[in-house]
């Protein structure tokens, strides 16, 4: 049954506040894994523990380009306390082409990936060797003894040389680009003759790390039945496949655990030390201990792709865009890994939030021996992010337009539709989240010295949240009750520390009317806890949050039915809160539809302005209440199930048509502006943040705690990627090795960043929210490439704005 | 794998004992804030580890008639933090409270900044600039006290021959004439490795610059100072014109490289930009 | 190898072991004292996630060797409060949302307990340069700021401990 004002959107639109609706969404709790991590009690990857373990350690290429020619490691293996060392001749299945999925095969584009190298060294970094030994010091030893030939080749290392015809091919295909995408709207030739100004230029971005806290780690062994168990610091658990197909195992014998993570953003996503330990506790049969040093994750885990951007951009004088055309080039490193992808959301973002007559915009990912690049935070729509901020800005300034000006002329609205032909039918506040994050930022701080410029600057960010639909999504959650009335919740989720975990806590006490605290989340076993999918694309909120909601609904839904019998009233009258069944004035239900295709709704009566009559309870009793632990033991006494495990289904689209580009991609979007004030001293080019506002439409805030925790961080995480941050390579080898010559911004580089959440609540996960893990840090830097040009008059076309490249841009050296 | 030897001497005595007994063997370790990442990368294989950190006396920071004595195991934090050394030398406690972040402040010393010897050392150029002298132990008890200038040979190459250690550093009190400002740029706010830096040191004398006293950081192949813009300044009427006249004589006593930090051409761009902010700053305000 | 005795007040108990020259505090209290509570994130004193104190100054085991914390006072976040007795800066961190992945979260609130030990009243200022060797990827520090100042606002009582 559907409530007959709601559309098949999703959309949860009331006009009251989530306050008056919820018992607990919408209010700032404390995360349930809060108190352990604060006390020092939470045992993450790296700190877990078994008798008899074994230390491990990775062998790396010291060449960016090279053939491997041989690999002797008898010393090392000779080397007392050694128990295992191995190489590409040791993995059961050491190459598989990857057919992107993660969770499961999907057509498209194939990338060979190998476990350790073989033939041919890709990157630097690239894994050639695993040694496990009694202690670390062994291993590191016997690492030392292994005698590794490589003959030295040429290599490539910038992706438009590496698209040449004949350029060395860094893997075994002549060709060195991955793949293309195109997107055709209209007529771009026409669109900038009609145009009265027209920008062009090209943008540079670098690459980045994700420079979590916590290195990659994780712990394996064998248990009691032979299953090999990895507890490891995953964004997804499903790799337990991947893995046993490379140790030639049925992949029920395969069992990944993830703790809580510290920290993830992508870089973690794609498998690092899991299918190492499995090797080796196949080999050795004993547990095994691998934790990757800093030096370590900065050389050998995937990193941002740096792009290549060409942009021209026409717009009538009254600031309507007319025309875009963009090329953009990524590299792709050395291995596909998710290039195609992260270039796919580069490529249908590549408008921005706008509405643009003419499109047209090729794409390309492109193969080097620079370090292997993957997902990131933003996946791609950081990027383009950058240059079509710059581009409006420019066209802005040729125009006499304020920035906000010039936007507000463009922006796509709810209804409107992308250049790749989607329609955007679930909430676009864009335009509201400009005028307000401008609104914030208020007038221009005065400035400290006659060097000092003071320039303020905004940019608008779309990103999506939910994975590509034609991977056919799909996530499961258990709930259940026990008979003393608290709640468990078992979902494979992954927690990387933006509160996936606890969120399912707060939506489980919210639907069964609990206190919080009554409810235990156990998460992230890919054996014991339905698999809830991947902790990336900003999707667990959306995806396991609505199968949360799904099975809870469900278990409600059962607990109310007898409730009704003992109670005699109809069950559509009857809600729980604080764990008290009580009867309702009006029908209120908590509704489960499910299409034919199998994609779900759920959603909530919960409070409307207007009460139809035929929907008002006959014979409300605010006397008449139960207690939930009565209903329970009750229903439990009747046979009656007190649990239910749900799945829910995302809408799924078929492939995108990649020639033109056109077609859905994503289930939605998130829309949310950044507004920086920055002090640049003109002399020596050092940038001071002086504001950061950060403005988005989240829907609903599920936690407000937690949603401003993901504003301020992406916030910052953004400002790094603009100010601070850079991946320096040279021919392929790192010269920024460690956290001092790679730069994160530190307490003393950011100013308190200033949150602005809307609520439309026009968001598709529960209760209309949307996702905001990723998209909130999509705009910090092109925001901040938007103020230092308005302080200076000239712009930095590259990231990261050093000093240096402003005095550049100055012409001071 | 190699055994290394771990020795900590109780007092001076017991300390040029061992000294004596290790001679080129031993490697002094104080707050170890180089030396232990060092050592875990293998950069520097130690022997025998003389830890000096503790010594009362290497601690002391006292006030004499005509100098400021400053023990080399003295940390970046105290020094940063210490009275004396705000009242007499505050630029040398500015300098200090730029050095890393407020955890390696508490573990490093100054001894070590000067013995690590990198161009990019925090505590030289102010050091430099006020005239500081150190002052080694050999291996047979014997002291000896070497102007800093002298003691920076070369790329991360000073005076101490193996097995000697910075006992103090000695600071002459500057006049009470003399002035100072110091400038540390780096990339970013905190725990940067400094890009450029300049310490000067300054007396006037009715409108005209009776001494002048300049040091730079991290734009040489080790802290220099600046001997030929010294000469330049002192005699010379406090002038603006001062500022144009004295940049090809900067230019000409600094070295910068390109680097990961910025180019030769940005190091000598804003070298001279924070150099006349001091000036000016001591000149004409 | 070459091993020398070593006895660590760890969190106000007595703790021996023994350990080669290299070795750091970290190491130590990591592998043989079980204190995993002080993280690992760079082992080079950039990241801050090791954060203990060392006779009261908050300093990075991973740069002080075992044997030079021998004799010494060592506290790490577990020494600060539990969960049954817990620290006012780790109440105010749950209860404001400073805690996101957690992984900087026992460094941060040693290195703010260092700083509230010396300045009660510590300002914004003050304590943004207190942390300023201790990075956090996720928060964006503006909770964590903000909790550490919402105890030292308070009366010293509920920070001395």
């Amino acid at each position: 049954m559907l409530e007959k004002n709601h559309q098949n959107s999703g959309a949860q639109k009331t006009t009251s506040s989530a306050a008056d609706r919820y018992q607990v969404i919408g209010k700032p709790m404390p995360r349930h894994d809060a108190w352990p991590k604060a006390t020092g009690e939470t045992i993450y990857a790296g700190d877990y523990k078994r008798p008899g373990m074994l230390y491990a350690k990775a062998l790396r290429s010291e060449y960016a380009a090279a053939e491997l020619v041989a690999i002797d490691t008898r010393e090392a293996l000779a080397m007392p306390g050694v128990a295992a060392v191995l190489t590409a001749k040791d993995v059961p299945h050491n190459e598989t082409v990857t057919r992107f999925g993660q969770t499961h095969t999907v057509g498209g584009f194939e990338g060979l990936y190998r476990v350790l190298a073989d033939k041919k060294i890709r990157f630097k970094g690239e894994a050639v060797a695993l040694v496990a030994a009694k202690t670390l010091a062994i291993a590191q030893a016997a690492m030392e003894k292994i005698k590794v030939t490589y003959k030295p080749l040429e290599g490539v290392f910038d992706p438009e040389t590496a698209m040449q015809p004949d350029a060395y091919p860094v893997g075994e295909d002549a060709s060195n680009v991955v793949c293309s995408y195109k997107v055709r709207k209209g007529d771009v030739a026409k669109g900038f003759a009609a145009a009265d100004v027209i920008v062009e230029n090209r943008y540079r971005t670098q690459m980045v790390d994700h420079a979590y806290l916590e290195p990659e780690a994780g712990v394996a062994w064998l248990d009691d039945d032979g299953v090999i168990t990895i507890r490891a610091a995953t964004q997804v658990i499903e790799h337990f496949r991947g893995i046993a197909d490379v140790l030639g195992v049925p992949q029920n014998r395969v069992r990944v655990i993830t703790p809580m993570l510290g920290g993830g953003f992508g870089g973690k996503e794609d498998i690092t030390v899991e299918t190492y330990l499995a090797l080796l506790v196949q080999k050795t049969r004993k547990p095994v201990s691998l934790t990757y040093t800093r030096e370590e994750s900065i050389l050998a885990h995937s990193k941002r792709h740096p792009y290549v951007m060409y942009y021209k951009t026409g717009a009538t004088k009254n600031g309507k865009l007319v025309a875009m055309e963009a090329r953009l080039i990524s590299d792709a490193g050395g291995y596909v890994y998710l290039s195609p992808w992260v270039l796919l959301y580069s490529t249908v973002t590549a408008t921005g939030p706008y509405d643009i007559t003419n499109v047209k915009v090729d794409t390309f990912t492109v193969l080097t021996n620079n370090t292997f690049t993957s997902a990131n935070r933003g996946f791609g729509a950081n990027q383009p992010c950058f240059a079509y901020e710059a581009q409006l800005d420019e066209l802005a300034k040729k125009l006499g337009m304020a920035p906000l000006a010039i936007r507000r002329k463009n922006y796509l609205h709810t209804g409107d539709a992308l250049a790749s032909g989607r329609v955007l039918e679930h909430a676009v506040e864009t335009e509201q989240t400009a005028v307000k994050a401008l609104e914030a930022l208020g007038p221009p701080s005065r400035p400290r010295s006659d060097r000092q410029r003071i320039g303020q600057g905004i940019a608008s960010g779309i990103s999506p949240y939910g994975r590509m639909m034609f991977l056919h999504d799909t996530s499961r959650s258990f709930v259940s009750v026990e008979l003393d009335g608290s709640a468990t919740v078992r979902c494979g989720v992954q927690d990387l520390g933006g509160g996936q975990a606890s969120t399912l806590a707060q939506i489980t006490a919210e639907v069964l009317g609990i206190p919080m605290e009554k409810v235990t989340v156990f998460h992230g076993d890919s054996s014991l806890t339905p698999l809830a999918g991947t902790t990336t694309a900003t999707r667990q909120l959306y995806m396991s949050g609505n199968a949360t909601l799904k099975a809870a609904a469900a278990v409600r839904q059962n607990l109310l039915r007898k409730a009704g019998t003992m109670m005699a009233v109809d069950p559509d009258f009857l809600d729980i809160r604080d764990e008290t069944v009580f009867v309702q004035t009006a029908r209120k239900p908590w509704v489960i539809t499910e299409s034919e295709s199998g994609e779900c709704q759920v959603t909530y009566g919960g409070d409307r302005g207007d009460l139809i009559a035929a929907e008002m309870c006959p014979d409300p009793d605010p006397d008449k209440t139960l207690p939930l632990r009565d209903v329970i033991r009750a229903a439990a006494a009747d046979g009656i199930a007190l649990f239910n495990v749900a799945q829910f289904n995302a809408p799924a689209r078929e492939l995108i048509d990649f020639k033109t580009g056109q077609g859905q991609v994503w289930p939605d979007l998130t829309f949310g502006t950044v507004a920086m004030e920055v002090a640049v001293d003109i002399e020596t080019g050092t940038i001071e943040v002086l504001k950061l506002i950060s403005c988005f439409d989240v829907g609903q805030a599920i936690n407000p705690l937690s949603a401003e925790g993901q504003l301020e961080g992406g916030a910052v995480y953004g400002l790094g990627y603009g100010l601070t941050e850079d991946i320096i390579l040279e021919k392929g080898i790192t010269l920024t090795p460690t956290l001092s010559e790679y730069l994160l911004p530190t307490a003393m580089d950011t100013p308190a960043v200033r949150t602005i959440m809307l609520q439309s609540g026009g968001g598709i996960g529960p209760f209309g929210a949307k996702g905001i893990g990723e998209p909130s840090n999509v705009p910090p830097a092109a925001a901040l490439a938007n103020a230092v040009a308005n302080a200076i008059g000239v712009r930095v076309y590259d990231l990261p704005v050093f000093p240096e490249k402003v005095l550049k841009a100055l012409g001071r050296i | 794998m190699q055994t290394v030897e771990y020795l900590k001497p109780a007092d001076m005595n017991e300390l040029a004992a061992l000294m004596q007994q290790y001679a080129a063997r031993a490697t002094f370790i104080a707050g170890g804030t180089n030396l232990i990442p060092d050592m875990r990368s293998g950069r520097h294989r130690p022997e025998v580890l003389l830890d000096i950190g503790d010594l009362k006396a290497m601690n002391a920071i006292a006030l004499n008639d005509d100098h400021l004595s400053i023990g080399a195991a003295a940390t970046i934090a105290r020094i940063a933090a210490d009275a004396t050394v705000n009242a007499h030398c505050p630029i040398l406690a500015a300098a200090a409270a730029k050095l890393g972040n407020p955890l390696t402040r508490n573990r490093a010393t100054i001894g070590g900044n000067l013995a690590n010897a990198s161009p990019c050392a925090d505590t030289a150029p102010p050091l430099l600039s006020l005239e500081a002298l150190v002052e080694i132990m050999d291996v047979k008890g014997q002291q000896r006290q070497v102007p800093l200038d002298k003691f920076f040979r070369g790329y991360k190459w000073t005076d101490l021959a193996p097995g000697e250690v910075i006992t103090r550093i000695v600071v002459p009190k500057p006049s009470s004439g003399m002035q100072g400002g110091h400038t540390k740029l780096g990339l970013r706010k905190a725990a940067a490795i400094c890009v450029a830096s300049v310490a000067v040191m300054l007396e006037k004398e009715n409108d005209h610059i009776a001494k002048a006293r300049v040091a730079f950081g991290s734009v040489a192949p080790k802290p220099i100072r600046a001997y030929r813009l010294e000469a330049f300044f002192e005699g010379k009427a406090a002038d603006a014109t001062l500022l144009s006249q004295c940049e090809p004589i900067l230019q000409q006593e600094i070295a910068p490289i390109s680097d990961i930090r910025g180019s030769e051409a940005y190091r000598r761009q804003v070298t001279a930009v924070i150099f006349k902010r001091n000036l000016q700053e001591l000149l004409w305000s | 190898m070459k091993t020398y005795p070593i006895t660590i007040e760890l969190n106000g108990e007595a703790r021996n072991t023994d350990v080669s020259a290299t070795e750091t505090l970290l190491d130590v209290l990591r592998n043989k004292f079980d204190a995993v509570e002080v993280k690992n994130g760079c082992e080079q004193g950039d990241c801050g996630a090791c954060t203990v104190m060392l006779d009261g100054k908050a300093v990075n085991a991973c740069l002080v060797l075992a044997l030079q914390a021998s004799g010494k006072a060592v506290t790490t976040v577990k020494g600060i409060g539990s969960q049954t007795s817990p620290h006012a800066l780790q109440r105010a961190f749950v209860e404001q949302g400073a805690i996101q992945c957690g992984y900087c979260t026992a460094g941060m609130i040693t290195a703010a307990k260092a700083l509230l030990d010396e300045k009660s009243t510590a300002t914004t200022a003050e304590i943004r340069q207190a942390i300023s060797g201790n990075l956090c990827r996720c928060t964006g520090y503006k909770k964590i700021v903000a909790a550490i100042e919402s105890v030292a606002k308070k009366e010293p009582a509920t920070h001395k401990r």
